[in-house]
């Protein structure tokens, strides 16, 4: 080869790659709108964008698994926590996480409450993006097991799991409920996940809130409770007084699901549940 | 040094020492806040550090690169440079617009976009002296009438890397289709046209350290150019997985990003057979330690560790964790801030007489330090990400809890880091320790020297 040939090569490769590129380039704009739900890509959501951008997230957090290398991945966030819960976090992170016991601590941020909601809309539009069903198994933000949902029972009597924040009375309740989720013996998690779709043992409690609300403004309707949170209460301790069809939840009228969190779990405790479930809309 | 305009590049060097120095002070502020608590929550968090310490890396390559232009566009063309004044003028507003950039960024001013956080007068700024830069070099071969293979490779990479730099300039509506854009951008340029920029340094540099013949050098030039791109433009599919792209990226970024580290292969080995086959005809070695140790850490960073972690199946385990800044570090450090060092010490005995040719020990005692303490970082951020990938993505294990299982990886980052930024204190200190005096050197030039006396301001400006 002299270095004529060579000079060919050299641009004769890269033209022909170049036209493949930009080629696949053209299709990839035919299929985004598809794959990315852009009809739903609403002022909100761009707003939530611009959000997103406004505070740097992305030098902490990945998202779509770019990003800094310093917080959890936020693609499925919204799938993972209801906006309630992700909005009482955006208000102050340390009423959820202890930076003594993770070692780091998202700084509390100021946002308005528009921002807030339209920052939610945004990973909500993320989370819906299809790319290629990534991440294989979903990414937690805390918790200590291993298992399909990242859930280690935790041993009677044993040190709190490295997931658990501390209880405090500055807490937010929702948070309490998160960790009561976690802890009860037996664990809620343990046969509740909280994905859509995910069933473990019980029914996932993903739009659990939703589902309760729409159940008691039914028509057909004819339960104690008179609304979603008391719904959500009562099912908590006496399980078998709303119940999920289906056989691997229950038998001849009796739940599957223990009947003894009334009497195991303190009415605080209980408030602390009802509250974080009430997030999941 | 042959051309009294080749002076400019002292002062583009320095301007890359200094940002290079601040750059780690930023970079060991990031690691230590992996350690945590922090006390600096709310006054310099770790988004702001780590912000500031990828761009001043941007800059401080783009300045020793533009710097390194200046040096080695009039020794290929044999001329002085068409414009002093215009070069220093783009060398005071590029410095102007890094620092303003990064004081923007202590108060959260900026993009919030990776690595494209400019703000946009920032951004038109940076175009602006982008097209300085390309006029005056352009001009300077022009009237020159000598246009070398290997200083043609270097301009159509700066050139290619300013015109790629304009979709960074532009809004987009749909996040996904903003990354797709993105990486135009940042995999064209250091997957792409950086390689470009390398590749001609590392040419030029073998050419005057060994005795290597300038047809051979520039004819395997061209080769490495062409495998540069038939993998690299394809590859950049690879920052295609998992954000909302059709499939078809999976196979074409497994495929072309499996054959990006044969341009590194070859350049490794264009490196070692031209020393090897010609020898040395040049006394400094330390330069010599420095363009192989780029050819061969490049092989290493960007080849090994990136091919490591490229394939699909691999990637969706890996994607977003410690590997990737792994690679980065590696990558980064060996292709673009080892050339950039190589030129820098190629070029300072010319400019600051009291230096020895050779290298002074300092000099070594530089290279090995901060190539030890990248080496240890490299397997920290290795060793750190494995451990994460396992624990987090594998056995389900929360984020937070993850990462303090592994922050024994961390402490061993601070050290590591540490080691490296002695190293480079040694460089900075080895720079600025002898003050320059540029003199044209009459000597032992081969080629025809400028028919006048170097002349700083007439005619040119």
């Amino acid at each position: 080869m002299n270095k004529r040939q060579a000079r060919l090569f050299a641009i004769g490769s890269t033209v022909i790659a170049t036209l493949a590129f930009l080629g696949l380039t053209i299709d990839s704009h035919r299929q985004f709108p598809k794959l990315t739900n852009a009809q739903n890509i609403t002022p909100a959501v761009t707003h939530g964008k611009d959000v997103w951008h406004k505070y740097n997230c992305i030098n902490c957090h990945t998202l779509f698994g770019e990003g800094a290398y310093y917080a959890p991945d936020l693609t499925k966030i919204a799938q993972h926590r209801g906006a309630e819960y992700l909005k009482a976090y955006m208000k102050d992170p340390s009423k959820f996480y202890d930076e003594q016991r993770h070692r780091r601590l998202m700084p509390k941020q100021d946002l308005t409450d528009v921002e807030i909601a339209d920052l939610v809309s945004f990973l909500d539009w993320v989370s819906k993006v299809d790319n290629q069903g990534w991440p294989p198994r979903p990414i937690l933000v805390t918790g200590a097991g291993v298992g399909p949902m990242g859930v280690l029972q935790a041993a009677a009597g044993s040190a709190p799991p490295p997931g658990a924040p501390p209880a405090g009375a500055d807490k937010s309740p929702i948070a309490l409920g998160e960790v009561v989720f976690r802890e009860a013996m037996p664990a809620c998690a343990a046969c509740h996940s909280l994905l859509p779709g995910a069933q473990m043992a019980g029914p996932s409690l993903a739009g659990v809130a939703t589902r309760a609300q729409e159940t008691v403004g039914s028509a057909d309707y004819t339960g104690d409770a008179k609304d979603a949170a008391a719904y959500l209460r009562e099912s908590i301790v006496q399980p078998s007084a709303h119940m999920i069809t289906g056989a691997m939840y229950s038998a001849s009228g009796v739940s599957f699901m223990p009947a003894t969190y009334g009497k195991d779990l303190t009415p605080d405790k209980i408030d602390h549940l009802v509250a974080y479930l009430m997030t999941f809309k | 040094m042959r051309y009294r305009s080749q002076s400019v590049a002292y002062w583009y060097f320095a301007v890359a020492m200094v940002l290079f120095g601040l750059q780690l002070v930023f970079g060991l502020l990031s690691a230590a806040k992996y350690l945590g608590p922090d006390p600096l929550l709310y006054i310099l968090p770790f988004d702001v550090t780590k912000v500031i310490h990828t761009n001043l890396l941007i800059v401080w390559v783009l300045t020793g690169f533009m710097g390194a232009t200046y040096w080695m566009v009039p020794d290929e063309s044999r001329t002085e440079l068409y414009s002093v004044k215009l070069a220093y003028l783009q060398l005071v507003l590029w410095t102007l617009m890094g620092v303003t950039a990064v004081v923007g960024y202590l108060f959260r001013y900026g993009t919030g976009n990776k690595l494209l956080e400019q703000p946009l007068p920032h951004k038109i700024v940076i175009v602006i002296c982008m097209l300085l830069f390309l006029f005056n070099i352009g001009m300077t071969i022009w009237k020159s009438k000598r246009f070398t293979t290997t200083e043609g490779v270097l301009v159509l990479g700066l050139g290619l890397a300013a015109v790629l730099y304009l979709p960074a300039l532009l809004e987009y509506e749909n996040y996904t289709v903003a990354i797709f854009y993105r990486w135009w951008t940042i995999h064209l340029w250091v997957e792409g046209v950086w390689e470009m920029i390398q590749g001609g340094f590392l040419a030029y540099l073998l050419i005057r350290l060994s005795g290597a013949d300038r047809e051979v050098m520039e004819k395997w030039l061209y080769v490495i150019v062409g495998l540069v791109f038939i993998a690299g433009i394809l590859g950049t599919a690879h920052h295609y997985y998992w954000v909302g792209v059709p499939a078809y990226w999976l196979p074409i970024g497994g495929i072309f990003s499996a054959l990006e580290p044969v341009a590194l292969v070859g350049m490794a080995i264009y490196a070692y057979s031209a020393m090897r086959r010609s020898g040395m005809s040049h006394p400094n070695t330390l330069a010599l330690h420095w363009t192989l140790g780029s050819a061969v850490f490049t092989l290493f960073g960007a080849g090994l560790l990136g091919l490591a972690h490229t394939f699909p199946d691999v990637n969706k385990w890996t994607h977003g964790t410690l590997i990737t800044a792994m690679h980065g570090h590696a990558a980064f450090y060996g292709a673009y801030a080892m050339i950039t060092l190589a030129m820098i010490s190629f070029a300072m005995p010319s400019m600051t007489p009291g230096r020895s040719e050779q290298g002074s020990s300092i000099g070594y005692w530089s290279f090995w330090l901060q190539l030890g303490g990248m080496f240890g970082m490299t397997l920290s951020f290795a060793t750190a990400g494995i451990g994460q990938v396992y624990l987090e993505r594998i056995l389900g294990m929360g984020y937070l809890d993850a990462q303090l299982k592994i922050q024994v990886h961390f402490v061993m980052l601070v050290v590591t880091g540490s080691i490296f930024a002695i190293g480079v204190g040694l460089f900075i200190y080895d720079f600025f320790r002898y003050a320059p005096r540029f003199e044209v050197d009459d000597g032992q030039t081969a080629g025809p020297r400028p028919a006048t006396k170097p002349v700083v301001t007439a005619a040119h400006a």
